[in-house]
């Protein structure tokens, strides 16, 4: 008896149409990576808005003045942060199993993801700039009230901004996600083995730092480069992350 | 005969522990398989590593003739249903069901939503909020509408309760009667799926056991019942699956086909035959290479 | 269905049941393999195998496109292979169980006729 192997029946979507359908998988519910940032982002724009008009009714303007000043040191303008970490943890952790059950090549899977994640920071990047070209042109919405204008965004060019905020959410979700790669692949001992090493790497920094006295130079350097050349210079550990993932998840498996 | 699946002297290590242990065996298209063993047996390995969702350590695996390991054309015509996904968080039932015409090609809407109301699965409900039952329902609606020309079943119809079994295994039958695919079934349940089943493959720690069409094994074993020396006597020289006595009284399994002279001798001895179910006939087999590996 | 004894047998047995019986005369269809497989929930190809069975015995044929039909002639042959097996299957099974209880050939003889006639 002669025995043939079948061949397959279905062929495979294009590639680019297979990397889509998972840009298109995280969206499927709007709130995760568009909703549930943007309320974050209104809530605390309201409180902002709350504390300015509670100061401007109960106290003088030289007060107004210093809360203004205040509120330009707030980290309100970056709280969705914690949140995008989370939905880039979840995307590796929860639905990186899920997609692999639907036949999805890990391959396909991190390359969707990684366009998922540059679409969200880019979309949520234009809005927050815009968001804060509009504080700055309607001088504090009309009350003084700063949250945008605030830490490193203060005084900057729109395009500076996005570029500030594109950076930070990158960074986020792809180190996020390479972090959560590290748990899909080595579970707890690999979680143990990168946070311990990660300590210890920044502690023999710091003591390195300090012993050689080289502080000042550091300062300097940082003064030299700008917020824009900081930024720029973070984007490597950030592509070094979305790199590491993708090699991380390629031998990982679904073990729950 | 087509040759689907091919996997050759296939294993799989997780550290000192031997999951699957130098497995070879073929899978013909459009058959149902049953994968059957016992809990720990090894059955969710090897539909992992045939579904390219783990690397074997050892053998090789051919799907399509090829390796289905980041296989997006293997993959393509592939689905794997398992009792314990997990659905991310985010997701409710009607999410899971949005996704899933994209990934395969085959897909019945109809099909699906005449399912998803038989199972009664609520769809607006997140899924961490729904009942196990439901969980595996939204499972095995998945593989079954996905019509994808290999589909893996592995276990999903644990959480269902008898009625939405029986459901389940009617479905399958209509639905490949009318479309005909490869599905691999992997259970314990041996005797609520025998009747569905073309052909058995019987794992027990990590070792094939049994590969062989299911009608071949019906009746391939007879259990003799009577007095301890008459049956003695009679069962003499043939290949023993199980022994059992009460007094004076034994009951012993034997294999092989009893021919109609036989019969008749061990009628006309005052024996008794008895019948040998699937699920008997599977048990004693799994229970005699368990202790059989003990002795030796 | 019986789970010890292969399916497929088991399924030409209840069609040569019925065609004995009456139930499915000559020339008429016969249910289709998928309709046996739905009605007794058994997998299709174990359906095909037992009317497959029963086609390669002359018992059924099949028109094509239509589906399968009784042969003509397929009743008196059944019958007659079932009472070459009359004896075997039914009359040693009666005389064992009357030799255990001890019934004589006569009275098994007067039994017969006694339950014939009534």
């Amino acid at each position: 008896m002669t025995a043939t192997t079948a061949t397959p029946t279905i062929t495979p979507a294009p590639e680019l149409s297979r990397i889509w359908n998972i840009v298109r998988l995280h969206l499927v519910n709007k709130q995760t990576f568009i909703g549930i940032p943007w309320i974050i982002v209104g809530g605390a724009w309201a409180v902002s808005m709350a504390i300015m008009l509670i100061v401007r009714a109960s106290a003088g303007d030289a007060d107004v003045i210093k809360a203004a000043s205040g509120m330009t040191n707030s980290w309100a303008v970056l709280s969705p942060l914690w949140y995008m970490c989370a939905a880039g943890v979840l995307a590796i952790a929860q639905v990186f199993p899920f997609t692999l059950g639907f036949g999805v090549t890990r391959r396909d899977f991190y390359l969707g993801t990684s366009l998922l994640f540059a679409l969200v920071s880019v979309g949520n990047s234009i809005g927050l700039a815009t968001l804060t070209e509009l504080e700055a042109v309607t001088n504090g919405w009309g009350i003084g009230a700063v949250m945008f204008q605030a830490l490193f965004f203060k005084g900057g060019s729109w395009l500076a901004n996005f570029f500030i905020f594109a950076v930070i959410q990158f960074g986020i979700l792809f180190i996020g996600a390479a972090i959560a790669a590290i748990y899909m692949r080595w579970r707890v001992m690999g979680m143990l083995v990168f946070w311990l090493g990660l300590a210890a790497l920044l502690v023999g920094i710091v003591a390195l730092v300090t012993l050689s006295g080289s502080w000042p130079l550091v300062g300097e350097w940082f003064v030299a480069q700008g917020v824009i050349g900081v930024f720029a210079w973070a984007l490597v550990p950030v592509a070094f992350a979305a790199l590491t993932g993708y090699f991380i998840l390629r031998r990982a498996t679904p073990k729950n | 005969m087509t040759t689907i699946i091919e996997a050759t002297k296939l294993s799989k290590i997780f550290g000192a522990f031997t999951a699957v242990n130098d497995v070879s065996f073929t899978i013909e298209e459009n058959k149902i398989y049953g994968l059957l063993g016992r809990n720990g047996a090894g059955k969710t390995t090897i539909m992992q590593l045939l579904t390219g969702q783990d690397f074997p350590s050892g053998g090789t695996i051919n799907v399509y003739g090829q390796s289905p390991v980041e296989n997006a054309e293997v993959l393509s015509n592939v689905s794997f249903i398992k009792e314990s996904q997990k659905y991310p968080d985010q997701f409710r039932a009607k999410h899971v069901f949005a996704a899933a015409p994209r990934f395969f090609a085959h897909w019945d809407q109809a099909f699906a939503e005449q399912l998803i109301a038989e199972f009664r699965v609520p769809l607006n409900r997140d899924i961490k909020k729904l009942s196990r039952g439901q969980v595996s329902a939204v499972g095995v609606i998945i593989g079954l509408a996905s019509r994808a020309p290999i589909t893996f079943f592995d276990e999903p119809y644990l959480g269902l309760d008898a009625v939405a079994r029986q459901l389940f295994y009617d479905r399958l039958l209509e639905d490949y009667a009318e479309h005909p695919r490869t599905v691999i079934l992997s259970t314990h349940l041996i005797d609520e799926v025998s009747d569905l089943l073309e052909h058995v493959i019987l794992i027990d720690e990590g070792r094939i056991i049994l590969d062989t069409d299911a009608e071949e094994l019906r009746g391939s074993a007879t259990t003799v019942v009577g007095r301890s020396a008459d049956v003695a006597a009679f069962v003499e020289g043939r290949d023993i699956l199980h022994r059992d006595g009460l007094g004076g009284l034994a009951s012993v399994t034997v294999t092989g086909q009893l021919s109609p002279a036989e019969r008749a001798a061990a009628i006309a001895a005052g024996l008794e035959l008895a019948p040998v179910s699937l699920q008997q006939l599977i048990v004693r087999l799994s229970s005699l290479e368990t202790s059989e590996g003990k002795n030796s | 269905m019986d789970e010890s004894r292969p399916i497929f047998l088991q399924i030409a047995e209840q069609i040569e049941n019925d065609i004995i019986d009456g139930i499915t005369p000559e020339e008429s269809q016969v249910p289709s393999t998928n309709e046996f497989a739905a009605f007794h929930r058994i997998n299709p190809a174990t359906a095909g195998k037992g009317v497959n069975l029963l086609v390669d015995a002359g018992i059924l044929y099949k028109k094509r496109g239509i589906g399968m039909f009784v042969a003509s002639g397929a009743r008196e042959r059944l019958i007659a292979q079932r009472r070459d097996h009359f004896a075997t299957e039914f009359v040693q099974p009666l005389l064992a169980e009357a030799a255990k209880l001890g019934i004589t050939t006569q009275q098994l003889a007067a039994m017969i006729t006694k339950g014939a006639s009534q």
